[in-house]
This record gives C-alpha cells, structure tokens and sequence, in this order.
C-alpha cells in the first residue's frame, strides 16, 4: 500500500512540511508581538554573527576538550574496573556494591557535593563528566567479560594460559563488542554531562556556557544556535564512533 | 525511522538490574567497612568537617530536616512535579508514538523533525525553556514531559511496529474497527515495549528533573543541594545525594517489578 509514499522525493518533501509550517507560525508570532521571540532570519544573522567573532569555536572547543578529558578519564577506569569485576570474585564483591550504590545518583547531582569539595570549576567539571563515562563502561565491559562462552575459557585451560594470557587472547576479544557497547554509551553521557554541568557552572567557555548566557541576555537566537550545534556534534561523535566500531569488529561475525 | 540515534538504546541497555535477594551476606561487609572507615576517618580528625561529615553526621542531618518536614516538602514537591510531567509527557509520546506508528503519512510527515529533535540532549533545551517558562513550576514539569516524551514516542512506535503482520490481517478478517483493533490487539502486543519505555522516561526524567532544580528552583531535592552548597553545609549536601539516588533506584525497581509482573502471561 501508500507506494507513491515509499518514493524519496515524495517523503522528504512531506517530512519538510511540519518544519516549514513551524518556521511560518514562528515568523508571524514574531511579527505579531513578543520581544525575546526572535524571528526565523535572525537565527541565520546570529550563527554568521558568531562564526565571525570565533565565540562559536571557542566554545565548542572548549566543550570537546573538556567531554573528551572527561571520557580519556572515566571510560578505561570504567572498563579496566568492568574487567577486574568480571574477572575476580572478590574483587566484584567489594567494589560491586559500593558502585551500584553510587550509580544510583543522577549524575548531575554529584556536581553540588564536588563543587564544595573541588570548587566551582574545571577539576569538578572533568571528574563529573568523567564518573558519567565511568558507569557505562563498567557495566557493559563487566557483562562483556562475565558472559564469555565457558568452553573459550576450558581451551584456556587446557593451553595452561597464565592470567595475563587469559585476558589478553580470550576475555578481551570476547568481551570486545560490549566494551566497545561501553564505550559508544560513555560517549553519549560524557556528551550530556558536558552540556549539563557547563549549564550549572557556568565558568569559562563552552557551548553550554553560551546557552546560559543567551538565556540571562534573552537572546533567543543565539539559544537556538548553540542548540543547533550541540545536536549536530552530539550526532556526529556518535557516528564516527560507530563507525569505528564496526570497522574494530568487523572480524565479528554478528556484527557487520 | 529507519536509523535510530543513540540515547534510546543506551538506556534500554544499561538496564542491567542489580538484584538485592541474590546478594550474599558478603557483599554488606565492604560498604560497611568502607561506612566504619569513613566514620573513624572523621572522628580522628583526618578531614575536618568542613569537608567531610561522618555518616552519623548525615544521618543525623536527614533526622532533623525529617523532623522539621523540610525533606518532606522537598521530596514531596520534586515527586509532585515527576508525576504531572512524566504524565503529560508519557501520554503525549505514546499518543505521538502510535500515529507515526500506524499511518505512514503522519510518520512521513513528523519523523524528520521528531528524529531532528531527539538529537538535542533533553537538558540543552533547559535554558531555552526557563526563557519562555521562567523559573516557576511550568518550567519544571515541561522539562520532565519532554524527557519522558522521547523515549516514550520511540517505545511505542517501536512495539507497534514490531506487531507481527499477520495479526493486523486477523483483525481485518474479523473486520475489526480501529477502536476496538487498539484494545483488542494493539494494547495486548505492545504492552512489555511501552512498560520499557515508561520505566526509560521515568528514570531519565528523574535525573533530568534534578538537574533543573539544581539550575533554577525555590524547593526539591536539586535545589536543597544547591542551597547546601552556597552555604557549606556538607551534610545536607551528602543527604540530598543520598535520597536523590534512593529515589532514582526506587523509581528504576517499581517501574522494573510493574514490567516483570505485566509480561508474565507471555511465558506462560
């Protein structure tokens, strides 16, 4: 059925109606009344405004460095205590508790506690960025490592590999696909992170930063700008990562 | 909606439960230790209390300010503003979710800006929102309803589809009309798919809520931290993470159980 649907020009096109009813409504609200309503064009005006002076790309900048130091940080934490857990029992029985109990906080709420500990500033935004990248990575890489096939680790025996032999050719290939799974969601919460706590910190540069300070200005345009921004990069790291990570598995065979 | 972004799956993945009856008595003795150790650092005065407090002194903080019924309010109005938010928003995604899902005009139309949207991480649109909204609670409770919209859209529109065929063609054999096609058949098949998507909504919602209170609010669970922290007061800032994680995992177990008890008829 609907076969004219299935056709792409005949679908872009009525994917392309519901925005440009939004942006028409948008013109003529603006037109009407309301000041902190700026008007479809001054978007435009705003994002060739800020390419202009560099704000933009200080900022987002600013904000990549400071998700990819927290994820340098929390992710291969968070992966080598995923491995340890799954591969020690004592090791999952102390740290394990004690970890789901801290995962249990929204992230963002940590950022009071570390901003009275570390003050309000760049240390405190890293190490929170850097626990949100942490858990995920934990999690999958101590599944990944907790479900490897029992007869892999039986060859293992018999080949008497010592433990540094055993992580290195059975669990980590094996636990690879999840770890890798770890560390696509550890990029996506150190993402979020990122955006949240320069919005609640407010220091420096940053694209959240830019937010907040368009929100105290009422600049809406730079708001959408910046909005803008954030979702294509967020969408972007998120396919080159997957990306990658096909490309790292491709000897898997679930896994094209 | 062929390619899916990534937050969906993520949530429904890190969905890996930790499960309190199956825990061995051992596992009680490292966070007690670590409860005993953390006690004794303070008593010995190894970190003075300006920047840790004991565990008794916690306690002691969420004693009295349950005593004053100040963590009552707190809690009562963050809960307050879940509930109104997750349900406007849990209806509106599932409503939004079952017409994309049914007719392929309206997923022809809408998917595109609805996939656009979904990009933006729920709490970029904060300072947006606090621009037209203000600080006051229709700030609040639009954040939580466009945190649980999202996911809620994709779970239904996710369950309906997954529908086998063939079920559809039953309901036109036995010319079932629309109404009675979404009670008889769609409700039943898709009832494990949006009790995931509730759960989802409902913890990201929780965590999205915190971080806006901590941004802007006059009371909850956010704003009691934020308040804890402009005055140093360590243990009330210790409390507010404690009850805001205990609630985030109470949130995450009830909607879990509500998921295990619902989908039981499948296996059986």
């Amino acid at each position: 059925m609907n076969g004219w649907l299935a056709r792409f020009p005949v679908r872009a096109a009525i994917g392309l109606v519901v925005p440009a009813l939004l942006i028409l409504w948008w013109h003529w609200r603006t037109s009407a009344q309301i000041a902190t309503f700026a008007p479809p064009a001054a978007v435009g005006r705003a994002l060739a405004e800020l390419l202009h002076s560099g704000d933009l790309l200080r900022d987002t900048l600013s904000t990549l460095k400071r998700a990819f130091v927290g994820l340098a940080i929390g992710a291969p934490l968070g992966v080598a205590a995923g491995v340890a857990m799954g591969i020690w029992r004592p090791v999952d029985r102390t740290l394990g508790p004690l970890l789901h109990a801290l995962r249990q906080v929204p992230m963002i709420g940590w950022l009071p506690l570390m901003g009275l500990w570390f003050g309000v500033g760049e240390g405190t935004e890293v190490i929170v960025i850097g626990m949100s990248a942490f858990f995920p990575s934990m999690l999958n890489s101590h599944a990944g490592v907790a479900q490897v096939e029992r007869r892999y680790l039986d060859v293992g025996s018999i080949l008497r590999f010592n433990t540094a032999q055993r992580i290195r050719f059975i669990l980590l290939p094996a636990a690879m696909p999840l770890v890798l799974t770890g560390i696509t969601q550890a990029l996506a919460f150190s993402w979020i992170a990122t955006i949240g706590t320069e919005l609640l910190t407010g220091a420096g540069s940053g694209l959240g930063v830019a937010m907040s300070q368009a929100q105290v200005q009422q600049r809406l345009d730079v708001m959408l700008v910046v909005i803008a921004v954030t979702a294509a990069l967020g969408f972007l790291i998120n396919q080159i990562f997957r990306r990658l990570r096909q490309s790292l598995l491709r000897w898997q065979p679930s896994v094209q | 909606m062929a390619t899916r972004a990534f937050d969906y799956q993520i949530l429904a993945q890190t969905g890996r439960t930790f499960r309190l009856e199956r825990l061995p008595l051992s596992s009680f003795v490292a966070p007690l230790a670590l409860l005993a150790l953390w006690q004794l650092a303070c008593l010995t005065g190894l970190f003075p209390p300006q920047v840790l407090v004991p565990p008794s002194g916690v306690a002691k903080a969420l004693a009295d300010m349950t005593a004053s019924g100040e963590l009552q309010r707190h809690v009562g109005d963050s809960l307050q503003r879940l509930l109104i938010g997750f349900v406007i928003g849990a209806l509106a995604g599932m409503a939004f979710g079952a017409t994309i899902a049914l007719s392929q005009l309206a997923e022809a139309a809408f998917s595109p800006t609805f996939l656009t949207l979904w990009q933006v991480p729920v709490i970029a649109f904060v300072p947006m929102m606090v621009m037209f909204l203000g600080i006051d609670e229709p700030f609040k409770v639009a954040v939580v309803a466009i945190a649980s919209f999202f996911p809620m859209a994709l779970a239904t529109f996710d369950g309906i589809r997954g529908v086998p065929r063939n079920w559809f063609e039953v309901a036109k054999i036995y010319r079932l009309r629309l109404f009675q096609l979404i009670r008889r058949i769609l409700l039943p098949a898709t009832v494990p798919a949006i009790l995931t998507g509730l759960r989802i909504s409902l913890t990201r919602a929780w965590v999205v809520l915190v971080a806006a209170e901590l941004l802007a609010a006059d009371s909850g669970i956010g704003q009691m931290m934020e308040m804890g922290r402009q005055l140093f007061q360590i243990d009330v800032v210790l409390a507010g993470v404690i009850v805001s994680g205990l609630i985030g995992f109470l949130l995450d177990r009830g909607a879990r159980w509500i998921e295990s008890r619902a989908s039981r008829w499948r296996t059986a």
